[in-house]
């Protein structure tokens, strides 16, 4: 998009958070939104009339998706390599999100791009170029760093951003985050789905299901720790809907990502400078769709107990704490440093 | 509350600063420092530094290739010379010297030794970006890509320890590097870098390494002798030590050779454009100080628009990874440079 010359107050400021599951999008002009990170294009001409439409995206696309070519294009919240197509799919999203904050025709836009925590710097310009075409300036800053600006927790503090693809672990001590105040590991979401869907494959095999119903199941039922209420869910057996019990496969995929989130933890509060370490157990927060697991930031509080006292809490609104700090990181900016980049 | 307020403030102002800076540096761009001229400085004074040492080593021939790199083009025929009196008569018998004259046949192989382990040298990294492409496209960033990418390769053939400098974005310094590689006890060192030619819009692949090269019958005959030994090249430290680091000069040109031949051919089929410049020898420093065998691989050139487009495909870099496994390889097989 062409540069243009206009006072601050008339731009439009967006944080943006791209997750391998949800991207989430966060504006001055007060409006907020995120779909499922999906686009799809139509197989054939056939399928572009019947569906009207040249591409589609999110749950939209996701319920058209056997007529459509499908693509998830974040991987772990960068663009996934290897299909050029991707690319475009992020390019389109990008664009389909900027159009839901409907900016005003001509109206300059500022925004700020959340990415993983250890994100290469080619990851951060393929970013970039995606972005670009769509917006005035931008900028690309690590995921749990936008929330801790979000939530103003800039010092003593450790975010655990727990998202589909990435967990990233990032340690706020008034100074912008390096890279041994940063971590991400592998074991998130997505994990916790291909743990559920082996653990149901195992107790019902005459069951049909597939990734996109245990997705739903999760969402829905996440918990870790004990609960009092058993989860049933219905799932065709032959044809025919039966009612399974899957209490004990939930809290087993759920539970399997916790050790490596602990272990990291740990290690991070470890490495941390021992004079502010208990400063930074008592302010520990726990983002991104994965703190919608019940009983998540209890669970780890009882697992940290061990290194003395601690305190976890879960954001309040896990969908937007990303996007909203992006946002605020965004409207705080200096005009100058835009106009640099 | 005052105070807290305007210390809150301030701290804020810090981190979108740092922000700020740290996407200049994502683009391209360095944030304005005081010190921003000195890489430069510290590059002329170094390059300097190896100049006083290869003239006080009295290889000056070296230098050539900076001059006319037609001279130093190492192709199908070897220029003969006989080293033996650049070195003392005690450290190398004459039965020897005829040995280290220039040859096809690697000293490798006339020791029977084996490469056990290879360590990847990813150029540049941290502060310093390397060569930045047009698009922002930074030589740090690629040359690590690359470098995991062939770490990957060569560990799936199950018979090689292979390490590299850094694995992360991260600064070191030459000196770091030689430490990392003499340390690790490694015997084949591969830097990877990308090339950056503003002037002209060409894209060319070419390979380095430090030494000069040598003769061929005799060392076939010690090579069939010597075959089967199972001793790893830094076993051997004493030897080359004593052999005034002539094996690790001729390996170097043997594995240069391998390398840019495959790259390049390999590369051509991909894009008719590339140039073959060949392979040259030029006073890297740090392939002056790693201990053993090491070239330094242009993998292509940033400079090059089209060319720094296809470097962000991963599909490609891939590519690029799987043809310096090629010439790796083909090295460690059978080590001819011209076979």
């Amino acid at each position: 998009m062409k540069q243009q010359t206009g006072k601050k107050d008339s731009a439009l400021y967006v944080g943006i958070d791209l997750g391998t599951s949800r991207s989430a999008i966060s504006a001055s002009n007060d409006i907020k939104d995120w779909v499922e990170s999906y686009v799809g294009w139509p197989k054939d001409f056939i399928a572009a009339k019947v569906l009207g439409k040249d591409v589609l995206f999110g749950s939209e696309a996701l319920e058209n998706r056997l007529s459509l070519e499908l693509y998830r294009p974040l991987e772990r919240g960068v663009i996934k390599e290897g299909i050029e197509r991707n690319e475009e799919a992020v390019r389109e999203l990008i664009r389909y999100m900027i159009g839901l904050v409907k900016p005003q025709p001509e109206q300059k836009i500022y925004a700020i791009v959340g990415v993983p925590a250890d994100t290469l710097k080619i990851n951060k310009l393929a970013i970039r170029k995606a972005v670009s075409e769509y917006v005035n300036s931008l900028m690309v800053v690590s995921e749990p760093f936008s929330v801790a600006y979000g939530l103003n927790l800039l010092n003593n503090a450790l975010i655990i951003d727990l998202g589909a693809g990435t967990v990233d672990f990032c340690i706020m001590h008034g100074s912008i985050p390096d890279e041994n105040d940063q971590k991400t590991i592998l074991t998130a979401g997505d994990y916790v789905d291909e743990q559920l869907y082996s653990y149901m494959s195992e107790k019902y095999p005459d069951s049909t299901f597939n990734l996109n119903m245990i997705r739903q199941f999760k969402e829905r039922y996440s918990f870790v720790g004990d609960t009092e209420e058993a989860i049933h869910v219905e799932i065709p057996v032959n044809g025919r809907p039966v009612m399974h019990d899957i209490t004990n496969e939930i809290r087993r995929a759920c539970e399997s990502i916790l050790p490596a989130i602990i272990d990291t933890t740990s290690e991070m509060i470890a490495r941390f400078d021992p004079e502010f370490q208990a400063k930074i157990k008592r302010n520990i927060v726990v983002a991104g769709g994965g703190s919608l697991i019940r009983g998540i930031a209890q669970y780890i509080s009882n697992a940290l107990k061990e290194y003395g006292p601690c305190n976890v809490r879960c954001v309040e609104e896990p969908l937007y704490a990303g996007s909203d700090g992006a946002l605020k990181l965004a409207a705080d900016m200096p005009e100058k440093y835009w106009e640099e980049l | 509350m005052m105070k807290l307020l305007r210390r809150e403030t301030q701290l804020r102002q810090t981190l979108l600063k740092a922000l700020y800076d740290e996407n200049l540096r994502v683009i391209g761009k360095k944030p304005a420092t005081k010190a921003s001229r000195f890489p430069f400085l510290k590059g002329r004074l170094l390059f300097l530094y190896v100049m006083l040492l290869l003239f006080s080593f009295g290889y000056t021939d070296y230098l050539n290739p900076l001059v006319s790199s037609n001279d130093a083009v190492i192709n199908a025929t070897i220029q003969h010379r006989n080293y033996a009196g650049d070195y003392p008569d005690e450290i190398f018998p004459s039965d020897y010297s005829s040995l280290l004259n220039e040859t096809a046949v690697p000293l490798k192989r006339v020791f029977g030794l084996e490469v056990k382990t290879i360590i990847i040298d990813a150029g540049h990294g941290g502060d310093d970006p390397g060569a930045i492409g047009t698009l922002g496209t930074m030589e740090k960033n690629i040359t690590l890509d690359i470098a995991q990418r062939l770490k990957e390769r060569l560990e799936e053939h199950m018979r090689y320890n292979v390490l590299m400098t850094r694995e992360k974005d991260k600064s070191l310094s030459l000196k770091r590097r030689i430490e990392i590689a003499n340390s690790s006890k490694a015997d084949i060192f591969i830097s990877i870098h990308v090339n950056y030619l503003p002037a002209k819009p060409i894209d060319i692949i070419e390979t380095y390494y430090f030494g000069p090269s040598s003769d061929e019958n005799t060392l076939r005959l010690a090579a069939k002798e010597n075959e089967g030994s199972r001793y790893s090249l830094s076993d051997y430290n004493e030897v080359i030590q004593k052999i005034g680091n002539t094996l690790k000069l001729q390996e170097s040109r043997v594995l240069a050779a391998q390398i840019q031949k495959n790259l390049f051919l390999h590369m051509k089929t991909l894009n008719k454009n590339v140039l073959d410049f060949g392979v040259k020898r030029a006073p890297f420093l740090v392939l002056l100080g790693v201990d053993m065998p090491g070239i330094l691989v242009e993998v292509a050139c940033l400079s090059n628009k089209e060319e720094e487009y296809k470097l962000n495909n991963p599909n490609y870099r891939e590519d690029i990874a799987r043809y310096l496994e090629a010439g790796i390889i083909q090295y460690l097989l059978n080590g001819r440079s011209n076979s």
